[in-house]
């Protein structure tokens, strides 16, 4: 019945929405009938025609009125009222169209702002995993004493998935890593991204493929014996052309042959949020990717590099699955001491997930979404100000209005509707800006990713930032558009009709106007500070430097795994290497390391106990980074050692094992002791003795901003590693190189590609610089456009108030007051107001500074110069911004000002 | 002189729908038959009457269309739709309930 309903209903909504003007007329039609008739009747009832015309209409009680009436009975005045309202704005808005234009474009600012810097908000946190019913699915992570995210091994994997009753299956998967990926076994391998995950990822995501199959369960039972590859879509549609005949051919994957078994959908870009994996391997294929062959991945507790997630049943709780993980943790910890203990175990949804404690991204995202808010804010005070002045010129239209009956509600509507014209107008411009806010943030793609993985900026404009936006513009409306529409329906009626421009009673309007002002000197100011300090934080980044010269360095990297090569031939491969490059000519010096300072590989962690030292009873182990490099590289890299020696040729894989520190881990180990000829065991108290032979000086590591850390080197020689880079110091410009290297490479296999080959320098400026710098320019501009619009507000203020009090000081002016009297009286007020707003701002200021010490820069203290630059900068700006009207007051005529009116 | 208002609330909508359950007919046919079937007991003014078809054809009880009437002049028939027989049933039985409740206490009183 309902829906029948409605087919009677809702075409004629429409139709007295679309057509009003027909029913208008029918509704005429049928009355006049009515009129007709009823006269008919009458004359017939021996009256005149002009008697029975009149008798008719008296019966009938105003035709106008019955057919308001009829339209009210329609139930879409409140829409057709609203179309009014929008027309008559849109008139009102066009007759000044400098005024519009402002406004609009300071909306569409603040709006494009917030809405672009909402585009990274969500990418980080807010956007749900790529799969059906994304909510269901939950992280698992190990939890120490330092860390709530660590992963798991293989076995704590097998048992989690084993024993755990809460979900609907358990998925695991490695990190993205670089892959040698050959189409067939002819063509020269290229490194792509793969990602190991188990035999039920697919199933348990919910992920159907859009071509061939997915993994099956047993597939990952057996180590070694399933060589199969699920292609993800991008990396199918570029690769193969999106040939659907794919499925059932052979790849090559660093030097193994696989069976492409199918292809993921394209819903499915991968469930990390910068990394699109470009294949899909089993866990059991683990060995082929290893680049530890030291390391038993299948059985060691120790090497956890799991991300584990699982599916919650729909009847299960996350308390009941909180729980039954820790108690399996503690039986973990109680079987395996020497892995697990003080080792717990925590399920995180997605959101504290994405909001992990030892991720900077977010952070940088919510302190840059907080900035534009304040710049939406600044804008959103200036048209609110604008438009409190422009409806004040409007008092006697608003009187008038009043005194005929309208009641306040339906004109504080009109004026709310003006206001959100404006933000809708606003609103689309904001939407553009941020679409470009967007595009440019993808502009840095090369600098953000220098790497030959499929990596990519995620920010994207997509409907959940829309509807942000839209929401935005809503709010700035109400916002923008509230207070002067209350404020200037609350008129005297007698004064408002005499005079086009009268004072409201009592103090209440200039009050909130002054809070205006107020507001934007105090936001625009934590802007600007923000800005400062974001500018310093990074600048001292970039100065500091390294700790060793940057210039004259050429960079390529090699992974032998390539070409098949078994660790002995790439023991032989980077050897002969380096005895080569030594000789080249140009070249002044060479190394070899696993990873480069702020290289993206990452170094390895590294574990051991110090000999003879008694570890505490919670922890099994120390940690620390370490990194692994031939015997020339301290000489090449200049980093200086301090005290003992740097590696030896002697220090083959039959010597003793040896290790040189950095100065940080010597002080931090044996702060009173000299650290060379220090023992340290690997992993625990019985591990492999490792001879401490040097002390090298500390430098940055991973982040140019790093405070110092510890710091271990091991040699080549007795840490064999696949993947090396070989570093190059040059006499002139290390690009140079390139041809000489590529000779010598060419010799020892012509088939052997060279990875990332660049100029160290130019990966550190990226690195290190261009990268922050993106942020910088981010937080510049906000900082700008906050404080111009600030200025243009309270210049728009003044000069308002000044033309109000034009009489006023012009009569002062007669009777005698001196200019510089006049120009107090003006100023003064100015004054008051910015000391107050720079007071406040002062104190946001100092809030946002705790708030990025706590989460970037971790400085500490505060930064007195950014104070002693900005707030004299603001003060002196915005004192300008009042200046100029008060000094045109002060040249106002008596004579002429007092017959203005 | 009693007032149109005296008709009790929402008595006029049923009186419309039950007289459109017997024929499709005009505004003009109404006001005459309304007065026609109530022997003037009942007085709808004009005024009111056409508001109330409106209201009535809005909420889709009633649905009109354009026809010629006895003259050949155009006017507009207003009939009842299929929910609107059913709210005259309902509102029917509505009435029938509250009358014959109203009519008791009447006369609990005169007793």
């Amino acid at each position: 019945m309902r829906l029948q309903h409605w087919l009677y209903t809702i075409p004629l909504r429409l139709r007295s929405l679309f057509r009003g003007r027909q029913a208008d007329q029918e509704l005429n039609e049928e009355l006049q009938f009515h009129l007709e008739k009823k006269t008919e009747q009458g004359i017939a009832g021996g009256l005149s025609p002009a008697q029975a015309r009149r008798a008719a209409m008296l019966v009938m009680g105003g035709l106008e009125q019955r057919k308001e009436q009829m339209r009210d009975a329609r139930g879409i005045h409140w829409l057709t009222d609203f179309f009014d309202d929008a027309r008559y704005a849109v008139r009102s808005l066009r007759r000044t169209p400098g005024l519009t234009a402002f406004v609009v474009i300071t909306l569409a600012l603040g709006i494009g702002i917030t809405s672009g810097t909402f585009s990274m908000l969500d990418a980080l946190i807010f956007k749900p995993y790529p799969v059906p019913h994304p909510s269901g699915l939950l992280n698992l992570a190990g939890t120490t004493h330092d860390s709530s995210f660590d992963d798991f091994s293989y076995r704590e994997y097998l048992d989690i998935r084993d024993k755990t009753k809460s979900y609907d299956g358990v998925i695991a998967n490695s990190d993205m890593q670089a892959v040698g990926f050959s189409a067939d076994s002819t063509a020269m391998p290229r490194i792509k991204g793969g990602m190991m995950v188990s035999g039920n990822y697919f199933h348990v995501l919910g992920v159907e493929p859009q071509l061939g199959r997915v993994f099956r369960e047993d597939e990952d039972r057996i180590a070694g014996r399933d060589a199969v590859v699920v292609l993800g879509p991008e990396f199918w549609r570029h690769e193969f052309s999106s040939d659907p005949s794919v499925v059932g051919r052979h790849v090559r994957l660093n030097g193994v042959d696989f069976t492409v078994i199918g292809v993921a959908p394209k819903t499915f870009p991968g469930m990390q949020i910068f990394d699109f994996p470009d294949f899909y391997i089993p866990l059991a294929m683990a060995p082929v990717f290893s680049t530890d062959r030291q390391k038993n991945f299948f059985e060691d507790r120790g090497d956890r590099e799991l991300n584990v997630r699982a599916r919650l049943k729909p009847d299960a709780t996350l308390q009941h699955a909180q729980n039954e993980l820790a108690v399996l943790a503690k039986n973990l910890e109680t079987e395996y001491p020497k892995f697990n203990r003080g080792r717990n175990a925590a399920v995180h949804t997605h959101f504290e997930m994405r909001t992990r404690t030892d991720d900077g991204n977010w952070k940088f995202s919510v302190i840059f979404m907080i900035l534009a808010l304040a710049v939406l804010l600044v804008a959103c005070t200036n048209v609110a100000g604008i438009l409190l002045s422009r409806a004040r010129t409007r008092t006697r239209e608003i009187a008038v209005r009043l005194a005929l009956g309208a009641g306040r509600l339906r004109l504080v509507r009109l004026l709310l509707t003006e206001s959100l014209m404006l933000a809708v107008l606003g609103g689309l411009g904001g939407i553009a800006i941020a679409y470009g806010i967007v595009e440019w943030f993808h502009s840095y793609q090369s600098v953000i990713f220098m790497t030959d993985l499929p990596s990519a900026i995620p920010f994207e404009m997509n409907t959940r930032v829309l509807v942000a936006a839209i929401a935005l513009s809503a709010l700035s409306a109400l916002l923008c558009g509230l207070v002067p529409a209350l404020q200037s329906t609350r008129v005297d009626l007698v004064k408002g009709l005499k005079s086009a421009d009268v004072d409201l009673p009592g103090r209440k309007g200039m009050w909130g106007r002054n809070a205006l002002v107020v507001a934007q000197v105090s936001t625009s100011l934590m802007l600007l500070t923000a800005a400062f300090l974001m500018v310093r934080g990074f600048q001292q980044n970039a100065i500091g430097g390294l700790g060793f010269p940057k210039d004259h360095l050429l960079m390529t990297s090699f992974d032998p795994r390539l070409v098949q090569y078994n660790p002995a031939q790439t023991q032989q491969f980077y050897k002969l290497l380096a005895e080569r490059m030594r000789q080249a000519p140009g070249v002044q010096g060479e190394a070899l390391t696993q990873n480069i300072p702020l290289g993206l590989d990452g170094f390895d962690p590294f574990a051991f106990v110090p000999d003879g030292f008694e570890m505490p009873r919670d922890q099994e182990n120390f940690n620390s980074l370490m990194d692994t490099v031939n015997e020339d590289y301290f000489s090449t890299m200049r980093i200086p050692i301090i005290h003992g020696r740097s590696f030896r040729g002697s220090d083959t894989e039959v010597a003793p094992r040896v290790a040189v520190v950095n100065e940080h881990f010597a002080k931090h180990y044996w702060p009173s002791m000299d650290a060379v000829g220090q023992h340290i065991r690997l992993n625990s108290r019985d591990g492999a003795l490792v001879e401490i032979i040097g002390v090298a000086q500390t430098i940055k590591y991973q982040d140019s901003a790093e405070k110092p850390t510890d710091f271990l080197y091991m040699p080549l020689s007795q840490r064999p590693t696949p993947r090396m880079t070989l570093m190059l110091r040059s006499n002139g410009d290390p690009l140079q190189l390139v041809q000489t290297v590529k000779e010598v490479v060419r010799n020892l296999n012509p088939n052997l590609p060279m990875l990332n080959t660049r100029a160290y320098v130019e990966y550190y400026r990226n690195q290190a610089i261009e990268g922050p710098r993106v942020a910088m320019k981010m937080v510049g501009a906000m900082g700008m456009v906050g404080l111009l619009l600030a200025v243009a507000g309270l210049y728009g203020l003044m000069a308002y108030n000044v033309s109000r009090r034009t009489r006023e000081i012009a009569i002062r002016m007669a009777l005698g007051a001196e200019q510089s009297a006049v120009l107090r009286l003006v100023m003064g007020k100015g004054l008051v107001l910015v000391g107050i707003g720079t007071t406040i701002g002062v104190a946001m200021g100092f809030g946002v500074e705790r708030l990025m010490n706590s989460m970037l820069f971790d400085a500490g203290g505060i930064d007195t110069l950014a104070y002693i630059t900005v707030v004299p900068t603001l003060f002196v700006v915005t004192m300008l911004a009042a200046y100029i009207p008060a000094r045109r007051a002060t040249q106002i005529a008596p004579t002429q000002a007092l017959r203005y009116e | 002189m009693s007032k149109p208002s005296d008709l009790l609330q929402g008595t006029l909508d049923l009186l419309l729908l039950k007289i459109l359950a017997l024929e499709p007919m005009n505004g003009w046919d109404i006001s005459q038959r309304l007065k026609q079937i109530s022997s003037d007991v009942l007085h709808v003014s004009d005024g009111s009457l056409y508001p109330a078809l409106h209201k009535l054809e809005q909420q889709g009880w009633i649905t009109a269309e354009w026809k010629p009437s006895e003259n050949n002049r155009r006017a507009k028939f207003y009939s009842l739709t299929k929910p609107g027989r059913k709210h005259l049933e309902k509102e029917t039985a509505n009435w029938s309930r509250l009358s014959a409740a109203i009519s008791h206490v009447v006369r609990l009183e005169e007793a």
